[in-house]
């Protein structure tokens, strides 16, 4: 039951943030430009491609880790798909498959380094930041790379729309997210070994002692976290279509941490649900929407973020803290 | 004693090792050496990121290199910072360059560091000027006349004025404020005005999303102008994603390849380009010029600037067929 006031407290924050910024927009300009169509065609891919990453990120945070490889592996993913599509002439059913695998390669190899190199989370993909970001460089030798006109049903992943015509509001990339929320809620909710990474996070010994089967969760949920790194990867270089291999994605790991907690993933491991990781999300992206459309200026929009992170992780503690006292005291 | 020995021994090969790997990019013109000279006269040309742009001037190095037999050390800072540069000129500097050809990331902070080098080295600025310091010339485009040419042909593509917004990456940097001051001033009195410039730190995502954003918030936008080279191809990409193409005019500057496209296809007005080869290919002659004494090719200005060129639809063609054979792409 807290788990879903959790979830719910996220709603109503994102909501009132919404209307406030509604009231606001119509005092000031007499139109409510936050809810045209034509900016929630423009915010829901965004909030499907982030919210992937944030996905893969709440897997390993609830295990108690942590991957701060994210942004270099996006980076690394598109890059690498992009070359074998336009470099090698691979055709797109080879291409992608390659690319997801070297993303759950990336992930799992992680994974083995944590649990038998018995290595820290966080130095381990510190590395991986580094690392992944150099190969990304080296391939390319420093150029620009895209996809070019050549393969509209990528773009169409990317950035589409069902139908693709100038006025839905079904996004292909959201329509992505949701579908991958199920199946990560699915497996994290619904599955014994869902329940054991819980487990794990909360109390690693406690997870040992009880037979769980430690290292081989732990790398899977490291894979996990490169595949869904690789997915948001591969459709965020769809819809951009220009990657610069030293900017592309640098930073996406901090975005998607932010989006994991404040969904209510905890960094000490054990707490979280994919309902709150795809509303954290999708406050962030619209977060960042606010900015430019109530023409905020630019220098001041991390100051709203790292703000807002920080006053919506306060209000969670704050409420969580107060439903404990109620338990106790009733 | 033994276990300090071998920390110490460790490090040493690891600088060692790193002394070994970390070997600049070099233009060896092993081809076009005089046979006469026994050490080639060496110089370097520091860039201050790494993007196809760079790829062009390092060209027109190649085309001196050849023709001069200097040998020319081509360096890129990966992550693009000051503080990078700095390291990377230190080094040239014991590496034994006799001049440094760079294009400096804030002019402004770095004038002690430019004089530490223009102490040790022949010292020349391109592509971004540091007139503060005590560099020999300034090789490049003058940006404040870059932006009134873009104000010029502004006022060609939009003869009955209109609302017109600003991208760039950061406003920190000098050539974004000298071109934005150009087109300011060069758009005096005709009727089109600035709404607002935003900035994106560079990130292509969001220099999308911004584009997106301002067509939300203002739908009377006759124009769009990028000021960096990303911010073409991200405009274009934000205006298609919003269905607006054709409706809303494109300035934009640099020739990265979807920019150019974009100028082809007509949904690009025209953009401003720089020659990047001529920077390479000057800095080069100068610096060998300098090194053997001869000061003549310094003008009393110290300033040799290159004149811009504006690509549209009528010449499109003839300079990307130019673009590809310098850059070797096909």
């Amino acid at each position: 039951m807290v788990k879903f006031r959790k979830v719910l407290g996220l709603i109503v924050l994102l909501t009132s943030l919404i209307v406030l910024t509604c009231l606001w927009e119509r005092h000031a300009h007499g139109a409510i430009r936050f809810l045209t169509p034509q900016n929630l065609r423009n915010l829901l891919p965004w909030i499907g491609l982030f919210g992937i990453l944030s996905l893969g990120e709440a897997l390993v945070i609830i295990t108690g880790g942590i991957d701060l490889s994210v942004g270099s592996v996006v980076a690394l993913v598109g890059i690498i798909c992009a070359v074998l599509l336009r470099d090698f002439g691979w055709p797109v059913a080879a291409a992608i498959p390659a690319s997801l695998g070297i993303a759950i390669a990336v992930g799992g190899w992680h994974g083995v380094l944590i649990t038998k190199g018995r290595m820290q989370p966080f130095v381990v993909t510190l590395c991986g930041l580094f690392f992944y970001r150099g190969i990304a460089r080296l391939i390319t030798g420093d150029t620009t790379r895209g996809f070019g006109a050549a393969y509209p049903h990528l773009t169409w992943l990317g950035s589409g729309f069902i139908p693709n015509d100038g006025s839905s509001l079904v996004s292909v990339p959201f329509v992505i997210l949701l579908v991958l929320a199920v199946g990560v809620g699915a497996y994290l909710h619904f599955s014994a070994q869902g329940r054991h990474l819980f487990a794990l996070g909360a109390s690693e010994d406690a997870a040992r002692f009880s037979g769980i089967p430690i290292t081989r969760l732990k790398i899977t949920a490291y894979a996990l976290c490169g595949l869904l790194s690789g997915i948001g990867g591969l459709l965020i270089a769809f819809n951009v279509n220009s990657l610069g291999p030293t900017d592309f994605g640098s930073f996406y790991e901090l975005y998607a941490i932010a989006g994991a907690v404040l969904g209510g993933c905890s960094l000490r491991g054990g707490s979280g649900n994919v309902a709150g990781v795809v509303v954290g999300a999708s406050l962030i992206v619209v977060l960042k929407n606010l900015v430019n459309i109530l023409e905020i200026p630019s220098q001041l929009e991390y100051v709203v973020i790292g703000g807002a992170i920080l006053a919506g992780v306060f209000a969670d503690e704050m409420f969580s803290r107060r439903q404990a006292g109620i338990r106790t005291t009733a | 004693m033994i276990r300090t020995l071998g920390a110490i021994a460790m490090v040493a090969a690891v600088a060692l090792g790193c002394g070994q790997s970390a070997k600049p990019e070099k233009t060896a013109p092993d081809s076009a050496k005089p046979a006469s000279a026994k050490k080639a006269l060496k110089v370097a040309f520091v860039t201050n990121n790494a993007s196809d742009f760079w790829k062009i001037a390092k060209a027109g190095t190649e085309k001196a290199s050849a023709e001069l037999g200097t040998e020319v050390v081509f360096r890129i800072p990966s992550t693009g910072t000051a503080q990078e540069q700095q390291i990377i000129v230190q080094d040239l500097i014991t590496v034994g360059v006799s001049g440094i050809a760079i294009s400096p990331k804030d002019p402004a902070n770095q004038t002690a560091m430019l004089n530490k080098a223009a102490a040790a080295v022949n010292l020349v600025t391109q592509d971004s000027d540091a007139p503060e310091s005590n560099r020999i010339c300034y090789i490049g485009t003058d940006n404040y006349q870059a932006g009134v040419a873009a104000g010029e042909f502004l006022k060609k593509t939009l003869p009955g004025g209109g609302k017109i917004m600003l991208f760039v990456g950061t406003l920190d940097a000098q050539n974004a404020v000298d071109r934005k001051r150009g087109i300011e001033d060069a758009i005096k009195g005709s009727g089109i005005v600035i709404v607002d410039t935003r900035t994106d730190e560079t990130d292509r995502v969001k220099a999308k999303r911004n584009t997106q954003d301002a067509l939300v918030t203002h739908r009377d936008l006759a124009c769009l102008v990028g000021l960096w080279s990303y911010n073409g191809p991200s405009i274009l990409s934000g205006v298609r994603d919003s269905g607006k193409l054709g409706q809303v005019k494109i300035v934009c500057f640099d020739e990265e390849e979807e920019a150019l496209q974009g100028v082809k296809d007509g949904y690009i007005a025209g953009t401003i380009v720089q020659q990047p080869y001529e920077f390479g290919y000057q800095s080069v002659k100068v610096l060998t010029a300098l090194a053997k004494g001869d000061t003549s090719v310094i003008p009393s200005s110290k300033q040799i600037i290159i004149p811009v060129k504006v690509i549209t639809k009528d010449n499109v063609d003839a300079f990307w067929t130019e673009l590809k054979r310098l850059t070797g792409k096909h």
